[in-house]
């Protein structure tokens, strides 16, 4: 491993002369990410989404509160591009909102938990001892908490938690839940790369932690990190679709695509476009980002076949 | 290697002990049964309901924690997990729903780890042809697709399979048939009813192992001393099977602790899917219903099987980790 991540690591070193590493990575990891077609198309369906559930709105002259009653339960026709459901409210109008609710939870939680993770697990590598056993602690018990059931609890109480949304409050939980895996990774994977060869030198040749920890460890752990953050993202959005579809997490007024799904199940084979309308969006919005995760992966690993790839590419080009 | 297990075993006490506390609390803060009385009909008093809920332990009028000592105290005492709202014992249902659970979840957790790492270990040796990537794409597939969903489509799929045949061949929901005969007709009974929810817990579980198994053989095939094993001459596959597979399998053995609890909660989703009667389906309905006992035992329960899950786990990895020697 140490000799795959040595050249690079030599090269960014070389680079700190001229000042545009910053510049020059980040161009080469947009570049690697463009070279990636699944990945580039899963990022513009994906921002197609994000647009949809902001603007989708005028698309329709619907509201999620207006009733239709001249069209209850009506398959998709010009007037209700998605039909509506059984209560007469236009379908798109639903879509719109629950996609809106499910980005807004995938962003929040995906984009938090890997922060949360990437400080607790660094901050346990960095000190050791008595301090990393302790988080050790705290985190391996909160792993331990299956964390449905909290959900379960939160969402269902009829204590004093029933003051905020229930997408709030779910926003919550799943964040509370979500980082320990990660954070375990990134303080084994720091702590090994600790003992590398080439931070070992940089601290006897006296660079200070700030610029270890930048130049060596944030490279190394930055792909894990970005990998999360789109693989939280994914988590939390099937997360709460889960939850939703079988009764916990989301509670009406609000809306989410889970929420959705599970309520058209009852009568698939009767509102059949209640229930594949939702899941198919569902669909696209995890398989974008899961389409984009291994464009990231390549884009931001400083190892790995992305060079390799992107020598490969080159070479039929030059034929 | 006795005195390293009994010591991680305390360690995993205690957290259950703190775990299992701060789900009480959080239970008996958010989880009020008095509620649900008041929609009975004819609605009793607000006295009424206090009386009876004092006579099963529940007094909503004690603090949390004064709820907390009686409630722990009757467990450190009595091993006496609490009474539901309803007048139930939990010690008396628990023991029952712990074992559908187990018979539901056992065949398919030991397939799921069997498939997976095999079909990982076939994918990873064949990287990049057809055959990888159809298994891996499947795994991908498989990740961006909720439980619940992936198991209520398995539902109407083997309705659907009923339907074409005209005859009962699969049950979707329930564990067995009631006043079915003993002998070979309960047989086939059981094997109908288990038939659904193992094949769809099966199928949708084994991807994370696939992935995990064939990523880090991968990262250990071009590692140094497989190809000190391939520059000795053995060939490709025995250099594999014998120095990348046993360190490949280390992260993955000790993965196994984390999709344990993971297991758990897709157990909530199957038993709520397809209707058995089991620990998970209990602990839902029994928040529905604000039932704190009956919660926080099958929170202690969760925790206790993720203890289990991360001992056998740290057994595991020293089987398979040369490197790892325990003092």
């Amino acid at each position: 491993m140490t000799n795959i991540i040595d050249p690079i690591a030599e090269l960014d070193e070389s680079r700190v002369a001229d000042q545009d590493v910053v510049i020059g990575k980040s161009r080469i990891i947009f570049r690697r990410f463009m070279r990636n077609r699944t990945a580039v198309a899963g990022l513009f369906i994906f921002l197609a989404l994000f647009l949809f559930s902001i603007f989708g709105g005028f698309l329709t002259q619907w509201d999620k509160d207006t009733l239709d009653p001249l069209n209850i339960g009506m398959p998709p026709s010009p007037d209700h591009l998605l039909g509506t459901t059984q209560a007469g409210i236009d379908l798109m109008a639903l879509i719109v909102d629950g996609t809106r609710t499910s980005i807004l939870i995938g962003l929040i939680v995906g984009g938090l938990s890997v922060l949360i993770s990437a400080v607790y697990g660094c901050t346990m590598a960095f000190f050791g001892g008595k301090v990393d056993a302790t988080m050790l602690f705290i985190l391996e018990a909160l792993i331990m908490m299956p964390a449905i059931l909290v959900v379960a609890v939160a969402t269902s109480g009829s204590g004093g938690l029933k003051n905020l949304p229930s997408w709030l409050l779910l926003v919550v939980v799943l964040l509370f839940f979500s980082w320990m895996g990660t954070a375990r990774l990134v303080r084994s994977l720091s702590m090994s790369l600790m003992q590398r060869d080439y931070v070992k030198a940089a601290k006897y040749m006296g660079v200070p932690s700030r610029r270890i920890v930048w130049r060596h460890l944030v490279p190394n752990i930055g792909s894990l990190l970005v990998l999360d953050f789109t693989r939280g993202i994914t988590g939390a959005i099937l997360a709460e679709v889960a939850f939703s579809f079988i009764g916990i997490g989301i509670k009406v007024p609000d809306v989410s695509l889970g929420v959705l799904i599970g309520q058209a199940t009852g009568q698939v084979s009767s509102f059949p476009w209640m229930f594949w309308v939702p899941l198919t969006v569902m669909f696209l919005l995890t398989g974008s980002l899961a389409m984009m995760n291994d464009g990231l992966r390549d884009a931001f690993d400083p190892s790995s076949s992305s060079i390799g790839r992107a020598k490969t590419k080159t070479a039929k080009a030059a034929k | 290697m006795l005195k390293y297990l009994m010591k991680r075993s305390g360690i995993y006490l205690i957290m259950i002990f703190l775990t299992t506390s701060a789900g009480y609390f959080l239970a008996v803060s958010s989880l009020k049964p008095a509620v649900l009385e008041q929609e009975k009909i004819p609605r009793p008093t607000p006295e009424q309901v206090a009386a009876s809920f004092r006579g099963l332990g529940l007094d909503p009028d004690l603090s949390p924690w004064e709820r907390y000592i009686q409630w722990l105290w009757g467990i450190v005492t009595r091993w006496d997990w609490g009474r539901s709202p309803n007048g139930g014992y939990v010690n008396a249902e628990f023991a029952d729903r712990v074992l559908v659970s187990t018979r539901l979840f056992i065949a398919s957790i030991i397939l799921t780890l069997i498939i997976g790492v095999a079909l990982g270990v076939y994918s990873a040796a064949r990287q990049y042809k057809v055959q990888d990537r159809v298994i891996t794409s499947y795994s991908y597939l498989v990740h961006i697709l909720p439980a619940p969903i992936a198991y209520f489509l398995v539902q109407l799929g083997a309705i659907s399979i009923n339907e074409a045949v005209g005859q009962r061949i699969f049950f979707v929901t329930g564990i067995s048939t009631p006043g079915i005969e003993p002998g070979w007709p309960a047989f086939v009974d059981l094997v109908a009813h288990y038939a659904v929810p193992t094949f769809a817990m099966t199928i949708f579980g084994w991807a994370g192992y696939q992935i995990a198994q064939r990523q880090y053989l991968l990262d250990n095939v071009n590692a140094d001393f497989v190809r000190t094993a391939r520059a000795k001459g053995l060939t490709r596959n025995q250099a594999i099977r014998k120095h990348a597979l046993r360190v490949s399998f280390i992260p993955v053995a000790q993965s196994i602790a984390f999709t344990i609890p993971a297991i758990f909660t897709g157990g909530f989703f199957a038993e709520a899917i397809f209707a058995w009667p089991g620990i998970g389906l209990w602990s839902i309905q029994s928040i529905g219903l604000q039932d704190v006992n009956v919660a926080t035992a099958t929170l202690a329960y969760g925790s206790v099987i993720f203890a289990i899950g991360a001992i056998l786990a740290d057994f595991a990895t020293t089987l398979v980790d040369p490197r790892v020697r325990v003092q």
